[in-house]
């Protein structure tokens, strides 16, 4: 009992990890290596510390939510955010159509989810104010091809299909936002900030949580592509990822701790990037995201 | 008696050092208690707050530890010893508590479960080292037949009796936990602890998440189980308003446990231990810490 549980499989929540570098190979040839920092938070965020106010960084978050908001709405309504809570100037959104639902409690479930990320975004944008950036440009459709082709999946994904579609689509968000506003909650300075990012975030840990325990109810075909888009979300995104079983519902570390990612981290997986190297903008923010941190230090 | 012999001095000199030690002790102790005082104006020790937790962790690792196993976790391998060796206080709980499990991804959950908390006692304790908690007395058996009876279920309550028992059960503790490390996270002072406490709040979410959906998917007599407990723990903070049971509301299912800004609530200690003690007085306990829990915040 102290051991691995049998239902973890040959791939331990650490070999999974190391093992993230062959699917970087899917991406590009450039990064494949850099799969290690994933505790600490590493020093590419932690040199330009000085500069990132609580303000940067709840804008970073606000990006975040704009895109799941965008998505969840368009799934549940057909629709997207009202003008009034995107602000002035706000980028397009392509893609993104009402999904049909056949089983009852999946709606319930996506209309949960779609009430949660408005809710976080109307919230960022109150704390934030005038200060608040407004949405960027989405792009629902172009960006989960991409994915699809990077991770392995085939060479289109709708996940505006049906219902089971919609289900690994909202799986190539939750565990990233978990991770996003775990490293970003080490930075804030305002205890009332971080407050309320640790509510936001434990939000978004319950959707993962129950987004991976319907993909595992689901299984083949579904549970492949999930594992799929893990292993592209940790190649560009410094491993931070479990593979994805009945039994490793959770995404921790060997010490069941939930992974966190730095900024850099973050933009890599959302930019549909690589890595390493220099990048503004590309997959679900074909403009970049909006506000100080939206290129990647490295 | 002509002489002392060697064995006799032994023992003066052992009880004199041990007289010397406990006057040394009284006033170190003397000087504890006013550093705790002048503790107590600024708030709690990053070491009080993490033995905090350590209880409520050692409570949630014997849960699923015997649901999963029938053993208790010291007879698993773990040390349910303080850091200087004392003992760790009795679990009471009914004959043969494993739980018939006929769901296979039920029972990789519980599995799974169970290992992440133990691994959270056991990464609590290393950061503690010598400051560790022993275990509180634990008791899981007359603690759900009085919260059952305060939450209207009847006059007792067998959580290992059978998988949707098991799911109340677990679910008594998951969304609390969460609650707990959210309010815990302000009042931590090391950036380094506040990341660890950050990533255990996401698992307890993940963990949350998961009982909850297999909750909502029990169907209707479980879902009002559920919002009955919700309501009594949240009698028994005092709020009478921070927790949500599993439903659904206006065609959103309430898989996430959170307010109406999508974010999930947090807890005082005080509000946690009068949950955990079943309205128990502070420094007395009852209910799942008959006699109260280890440490300077019980």
């Amino acid at each position: 009992m102290n051991n691995k549980l049998p239902g973890r499989g040959p791939l331990s929540r650490r070999s999974f990890l190391a093992g993230a570098g062959g699917a970087a190979a899917l991406v590009t040839a450039a990064g494949c290596g850099d799969s290690t920092p994933m505790t600490a938070l590493p020093t590419n965020t932690a040199s330009t510390t000085n500069a990132i106010t609580d303000a940067d960084i709840l804008n970073f978050a606000l990006n975040l939510e704009y895109l799941e908001a965008e998505f969840y709405l368009r799934a549940v309504t057909g629709s997207g955010l009202s003008d009034a809570d995107v602000g002035s100037g706000a980028g397009a959104v392509t893609g993104g159509t009402q999904v049909v639902f056949k089983t009852p409690a999946i709606q319930q479930y996506a209309q949960e989810i779609a009430n949660d990320e408005l809710a976080h975004v109307r919230f960022l944008r109150k704390a934030l104010g005038s200060a608040a950036v407004s949405r960027p440009a989405i792009d629902l459709s172009n960006s989960f091809n991409a994915a699809a082709m990077a991770a392995g999946i085939g060479s289109a994904f709708n996940p505006f299909a049906d219902e089971n579609s919609f289900i690994v689509g909202a799986f190539t968000f939750e565990d990233v936002g978990v991770t996003a506003y775990h490293g970003a909650a080490g930075l804030l300075t305002s205890k009332t900030y971080l407050a309320a990012a640790a509510g936001i975030l434990a939000t978004e840990a319950y959707h993962a949580g129950e987004i991976r325990t319907l993909i595992t109810e689901l299984g083949a075909p579904y549970l492949t592509y999930a594992n799929q888009i893990s292993a592209l979300r940790a190649a560009a995104g410094g491993g931070a990822e479990t593979m994805l079983s009945g039994s490793t519902i959770v995404a921790a570390d060997s010490n069941s701790i939930s992974y966190d990612r730095t900024t850099d981290q973050v933009l890599h997986i959302v930019y549909l990037s690589a890595a390493s190297g220099v990048v503004s903008k590309g997959g679900f923010f074909p403009n970049g995201l909006n506000g100080t941190i939206k290129a990647t230090a490295s | 008696m002509e002489h002392i012999t060697e064995t006799e001095l032994q023992l003066q000199n052992d009880k004199r050092t041990r007289r010397s030690a406990l006057l040394l002790g009284g006033a170190a102790l003397a000087g504890l208690a006013l550093g705790q005082k002048a503790f107590a104006q600024t708030g709690p020790t990053d070491n009080d707050i993490l033995n905090f937790a350590l209880n409520l962790e050692f409570l949630e690792a014997q849960f699923y530890t015997l649901a999963t196993t029938g053993m208790t976790i010291d007879q698993v391998g773990l040390s349910t010893k303080s850091g200087g060796g004392t003992a760790g206080g009795a679990v009471t709980v009914k004959a043969n508590p494993k739980v018939t499990f006929t769901t296979p991804l039920l029972q990789q959950l519980a599995g799974e479960i169970t290992q992440d908390e133990q691994n959270h006692v056991k990464f609590l304790q290393a950061a503690l080292g010598a400051n560790a908690i022993a275990q509180p007395k634990i008791d899981l058996m007359n603690s759900f037949n009085a919260l059952a009876s305060a939450a209207g279920l009847g006059s007792t309550f067998d959580p290992f009796a059978s998988e949707t028992n098991f799911l109340l059960g677990a679910f008594i503790f998951e969304d609390v936990g969460v609650t707990a490390y959210q309010g815990a996270a302000g009042l931590i002072t090391s950036k380094t602890y506040l990341d660890k406490a950050v990533g255990i709040h996401n698992v307890e979410a993940y963990h949350a998440a998961a009982i909850r959906t297999r909750i909502f998917q029990a169907g209707t007599a479980a879902q009002s189980a559920s919002q009955a407990i919700a309501r009594t723990r949240a009698t028994l903070d005092g709020t009478g308003n921070d927790d949500i049971g599993v439903g659904v509301t206006n065609g959103a299912a309430t898989i996430v446990d959170n307010d109406a800004n999508g974010m999930t609530y947090a807890r005082t200690t005080t509000q946690v231990l009068s949950i955990v003690y079943g309205g128990g007085a502070a420094g007395t306990g009852g209910a799942f810490f008959p006699s109260a829990m280890n440490g300077t915040i019980k």
